[in-house]
């Protein structure tokens, strides 16, 4: 399928997804939201794809929403039009999502960050919810998703005044994996991507699914869902073929059955 | 006259503080013009180098005491201004260097202290008076002095207010050289034009590392650092410099 505002590169076992409105700092429209909804939708169906990497590109992950289209809207048309929460397509995709930021993440571009399963940042990104700077808020997760990574503080600091904090102050609250050149953030991204497609996708599958009941439920019932989970993976094929493999001193073949 | 004197050449820009009579106090014009041009410095691609220096007999006296005399809350309206001066020079992807043409006091002290690399005449010392008007060090003093000369003299010179003299701060590694005062803007436009011409790339990649060093443990500077090497490797620069190593030739770097 052609998309008009993003690209997706495919290169089995990962695949790239890039945010590509240079123009406007990939202003994250409804339109592009709904382009890169659609594109995991279908890399979620292909058996071939086992982890993906989500990025802006060299310069810039994404600065933001349309302010343009959102300037005259009425309560009445963003609650019809359900901006934010067509977003929560997102955060259904069942495989590992790798965001490679560079430059400014900010207001949506930041949510859409925080919304992937590991962080790969550039020297040069830049994280905030400049939101309150327009007299609104975060929409898209951002009040709840910064609090449950970096706790109620820094939520505060970054949703109260607005401010971007450095890639660097990010490494350190623990929201990004790895501060890398940002020449190289998508490569890096890439080969976080190649590492995880080498293990067996159902349990990746697993494993992202209990880590976000982490965030979901109280501590017994996310230890039942692991538990249930861990269970589960002795059903499949991959867990025979991974634990021969280690008996044998040889690397394991999933196949993702 | 301009109160800072911006001129480029051969792709070295050089930022003369010009308040001869104040001995370059930093006043709020020229706060504001040293912000535009280090913000201007950094993304103009014709400027390959920085050199910031003062004219007449002092690099910069510090802040200008009799405008900040008469005003409360001066801090807030400065500080914004302040760190984008010194967090611009010390982390633009460029070198930047300072030729002390004499006192760096205060601010001109943090200022210099900003810059990758310091050229001083024997008359330059470093000051960091705030004492004696009952202030403490900004601009950064209380992060580079330790990192310079370590506390027990950090402390001497803020607690006293004396002057740290030019040869001493030579011999503690915080001046690179000390030169005499007819000569140290030939020194420094040599070796700044020599570095205008050199892989600037690789530069501004060995300051990236040096800056993420700062914050990091030593094997994530080794991760960093070979990450940046990696990319140096694709350029054309390090095409050009083995070249002409194996031709026995000076390399013509293009910065790319």
């Amino acid at each position: 399928m052609d998309f008009e505002f993003i690209r997706v590169h495919t290169e089995p076992p990962i695949a790239v997804v890039t945010l590509d409105r240079p123009k406007v700092l990939n202003a994250l429209s409804p339109a592009l939201v709904e382009e890169v909804t659609t594109a995991l939708g279908q890399l979620d169906q292909d058996a071939s794809i086992r982890a993906v990497v989500l990025t802006g590109g060299p310069k810039v992950f994404a600065a933001g929403a349309d302010i343009g289209d959102m300037a005259e809207r009425t309560p009445i048309e963003q609650l019809q039009r359900d901006q934010t929460g067509r977003w929560l397509k997102l955060t259904s995709f069942t495989k590992p999502l790798i965001a490679a930021v560079n430059g400014y993440a900010l207001g949506g571009g930041c949510e859409m960050a925080l919304m992937c399963d590991l962080i790969i940042a550039g020297d040069s990104a830049r994280f905030g919810q400049p939101e309150i700077n327009l007299g609104i808020i975060a929409g898209a997760g951002g009040t709840q998703r910064w609090t449950r990574t970096a706790g109620k503080y820094i939520a505060m600091e970054v949703n109260l005044t607005g401010r971007p904090i450095t890639a660097w102050r990010a490494y350190q609250l623990g929201l990004v994996n790895r501060v890398v050149p940002a020449e190289v953030t998508i490569e890096v991204a890439k080969q976080v991507a190649r590492q995880i497609a080498t293990r067996a996708p159902i349990a990746a599958r697993l494993a992202k699914e209990s880590v976000n009941q982490a965030l979901e439920t109280p501590l017994s019932e996310g230890l039942a869902v692991e538990r249930k989970n861990f269970y589960f993976l002795f059903a499949t094929e991959d867990q025979k073929e991974g634990m021969k493999a280690f008996l044998e001193k040889r690397p394991a073949e999933f196949k993702g059955r | 006259m301009s109160v800072l004197d911006v001129s480029l050449e051969n792709g070295v820009q050089w930022l003369r503080l010009n308040r001869p009579e104040s001995m370059n106090a930093v006043n709020a014009e020229l706060r504001a013009a040293l912000a535009a041009a280090v913000r201007d410095a950094e993304r103009s691609p014709e400027v390959r180098v920085v050199v910031v220096t003062g004219s007449g007999r002092a690099f910069c006296s510090g802040a200008d005491v009799r405008e900040f005399a008469s005003r409360e809350g001066a801090v807030e309206a400065i500080s914004g201004e302040y760190e984008r001066i010194l967090t611009g020079l010390r982390t633009m992807p460029k070198p930047v260097i300072a030729a002390l043409n004499g006192v760096a006091a205060g601010i001109g002290a943090s200022i210099a202290m900003a810059c990758d690399l310091r050229y001083a005449t024997p008359e330059a010392a470093l000051v960091e008076a705030f004492v004696k008007i009952g202030l403490t060090p900004d601009g950064g003093a209380t992060w580079f002095l330790p990192r310079f000369i370590g506390t027990a003299k950090a402390f001497e010179i803020m607690y006293t207010g004396d002057p740290l003299p030019a040869a001493d701060a030579e011999r503690f590694g915080l001046y690179n050289r000390v030169v005499p005062a007819d000569s140290l803007e030939e020194t420094v436009r040599d070796l700044a034009q020599a570095l205008a011409r050199g892989p600037a790339m690789a530069l501004a990649a060995a300051k990236r590392s040096v800056n993420f060093s700062v914050n990091s443990t030593f094997e994530e500077a080794l991760d960093f650092e070979f990450m940046l090497q990696g990319v140096q490797m694709q350029g054309q620069d390090f095409k050009e410099g083995v070249t002409a190593f194996l031709e026995k030739r000076k390399p013509e770097f293009k910065g790319e």
